[in-house]
């Protein structure tokens, strides 16, 4: 195997997504939405609000990031992955060059992981500085915290994004699809009794901040699993989900316009 | 079975839509003129020949090997889409180069074979400007250069020339030819047979998603002299237009279907492209673009299929 030529192109497919991720119209709006959470840190802090601290932090970072940014963010950038391409007939530029379509499904993923990744990191470490500061604490202070939600937003973004990208494959309007397993599904699914909330994501992100962080708001969160095992389901099950991505795009056909 | 490409009773079903009906041809080197109306099955053919569509019977091969999800394959191709999108936040040069680099070349290599090839096709001075801002002719040309860039052994271009100003054909049937002469070989699409005939004389016609004739160009044109061929100009002032191409005897009937738009129609399509040009030049009239539309050529074909 010629490693040195994969590694040509998996740089170059990994930079064009991330060119395309970062540099259209929809940069500049999961942008802003991925900065919400330090708006609202700063808010809090502007008001002087006295309770303001990590665990008002928490609690506003796993309902509103967690479950709002980190899903939207995810599902724009992954679904358009490859469905644009189709759409905007772009594909066949890349699938007449002498590249497979499993790489080219791993390349565009990998590209999207480093662009969300990005997006969606820094307003993190800055909100929580921010909570910090505010609190006339060191940044050290409470790093479980921080490193917490970066597991979180991490292993997240990867099983999110694996998901929506083989949604993606799959269906024509992968928006759609998508915005009812992120907004809809992984917002029930808690109050679902027995071992269903093990068919979503959030349930592991949960039991990650529940077992890394020492004084969390998740103290009732029913989970039988540790932050390792979370861990080790989340990416196992994106590893998983992008190789049925491949598989599913290895045998796809692309009519666009039948002449 | 030993042409560039051979294909045996290929069918192709877009559900109930039949794409490609039983389709047979040998297509040997050199190049090779794809004729056929709109909706005929170019491209459709085009697809099963670089890999994106597989076909749903006969068998269809490409240099000798089956195209569907053939990675190697891809490296003796180049293929020039029928659509004009790029990617518009991409140059010229970065477009191409970064196509090259799919190909595994080293960044300084594809870096210099990208200015090579965007100079082949006349584009070396919108070389470092982002192609959304291209026309279409600059669009047909940039991907013209994408094809060719890394020496295939055949081009597959599906309708190359078209919406290109005469400029930009001139450069790119040139391409084309240089191209054959240096030994590769090419399979070109178009609902205009003037346009091929600059380049070959060896064509199949497709309707209907059959090969309906296949050989000499000059036979079939004979039959096709006899039906008025329109052409529709892009140009800012049509009316102008029109007075100065008046003065063509072979020129039937104007009309004005847009306010930048004139529609033509000639009984000797190919004095008329060969005599655009000049007629373009001396009157410094604004013309964008050039489209045949593919109704005198379904005429054609209505006539050779009774």
């Amino acid at each position: 195997m010629d490693w040195t030529g994969s590694f040509r192109k998996a740089w170059v497919v990994t930079g064009l997504t991330l060119r395309y991720l970062l540099t259209t119209r929809r940069a500049i709006a999961t942008g802003l939405l991925a900065l919400v959470p330090l708006i609202l840190t700063l808010s809090l802090a502007a008001a002087r609000v006295v309770t303001f601290d990590t665990i008002l932090f928490q609690n506003l970072m796993i309902p509103l990031f967690l479950q709002v940014v980190l899903i939207f963010v995810t599902l724009v950038n992954a679904t358009a992955l490859i469905r644009e391409e189709i759409d905007d007939n772009t594909l066949p530029f890349l699938l007449t060059r002498p590249i497979s379509k499993p790489a080219l499904v791993a390349y565009k993923y990998i590209g999207y992981l480093v662009a969300v990744l990005v997006v969606l990191i820094p307003p993190v470490i800055v909100a929580y500085g921010v909570t910090e500061a505010y609190g006339g604490l060191a940044f050290t202070t409470d790093l479980d915290v921080l490193w917490g939600f970066l597991a979180a937003t991490i292993l997240g973004s990867a099983a999110y994004g694996a998901l929506f990208l083989f949604i993606s494959v799959l269906v024509r309007r992968p928006l759609a699809a998508g915005l009812l397993i992120g907004f809809v599904w992984e917002s029930v699914v808690d109050s679902i009794p027995g071992d269903v909330p093990k068919l979503s994501v959030i349930h592991y992100l949960k039991t990650i901040l529940k077992d890394v962080i020492a004084i969390n708001p998740l103290g009732q969160y029913r989970t039988d699993v540790s932050a390792g095992v979370a861990a080790g389901i989340l990416v196992a099950v994106s590893i998983a989900l992008v190789i049925l991505a491949a598989f599913v795009f290895q045998q796809m056909e692309f009519r666009q316009k039948a002449g | 079975m030993n042409g560039v490409v051979e294909a045996a009773g290929v069918s192709k079903w877009y559900g109930e839509v039949l794409g490609l009906n039983a389709f047979t041809a040998s297509f040997g080197k050199g190049i090779t003129g794809l004729v056929g109306p709109n909706g005929a099955g170019k491209s459709t053919l085009f697809k099963l020949l670089i890999g994106q569509l597989h076909s749903d019977q006969g068998k269809i091969t490409l240099l000798g090997e089956n195209p569907w999800n053939n990675v190697p394959l891809k490296r003796r191709l180049g293929y020039c889409p029928e659509q004009n999108q790029l990617y518009g936040w991409l140059t010229g040069q970065q477009f191409v180069e970064t196509l090259l680099r799919l190909d595994g070349m080293p960044a300084t290599n594809a870096r210099n074979e990208a200015t090579a090839a965007l100079k082949v096709v006349g584009l070396s001075d919108a070389a470092q400007r982002p192609t959304r801002g291209y026309s279409r002719g600059m669009r047909q040309r940039a991907k013209l250069a994408q094809a060719l860039a890394h020496d295939p052994e055949i081009l597959i271009l599906d309708e190359p020339l078209s919406g290109a100003d005469p400029a930009a054909r001139v450069h790119i049937l040139q391409t084309i030819s240089d191209f054959a002469k240096d030994g590769g070989h090419v399979l070109m699409s178009t609902h205009v047979l003037y346009e091929i005939e600059r380049v070959t004389n060896n064509i199949v016609l497709i309707h209907n998603g059959k090969a309906i004739a296949a050989g000499n160009i000059h036979a079939i044109r004979a039959l096709i002299d006899t039906h008025p061929h329109a052409v529709r100009i892009e140009t800012s002032k049509p009316r102008q237009l029109a007075q100065a191409l008046a003065r063509m005897e072979h020129v039937v009937s104007f009309e004005f279907p847009a306010a930048d738009t004139l529609l033509v129609r000639t009984r000797k399509p190919d004095a008329f492209y060969k005599e655009l040009p000049q007629i373009v030049s001396d009157t410094r009239l604004d013309v964008r673009g050039l489209e045949s539309p593919d109704d005198s050529l379904d005429a054609v074909f209505r006539y050779l299929v009774g």
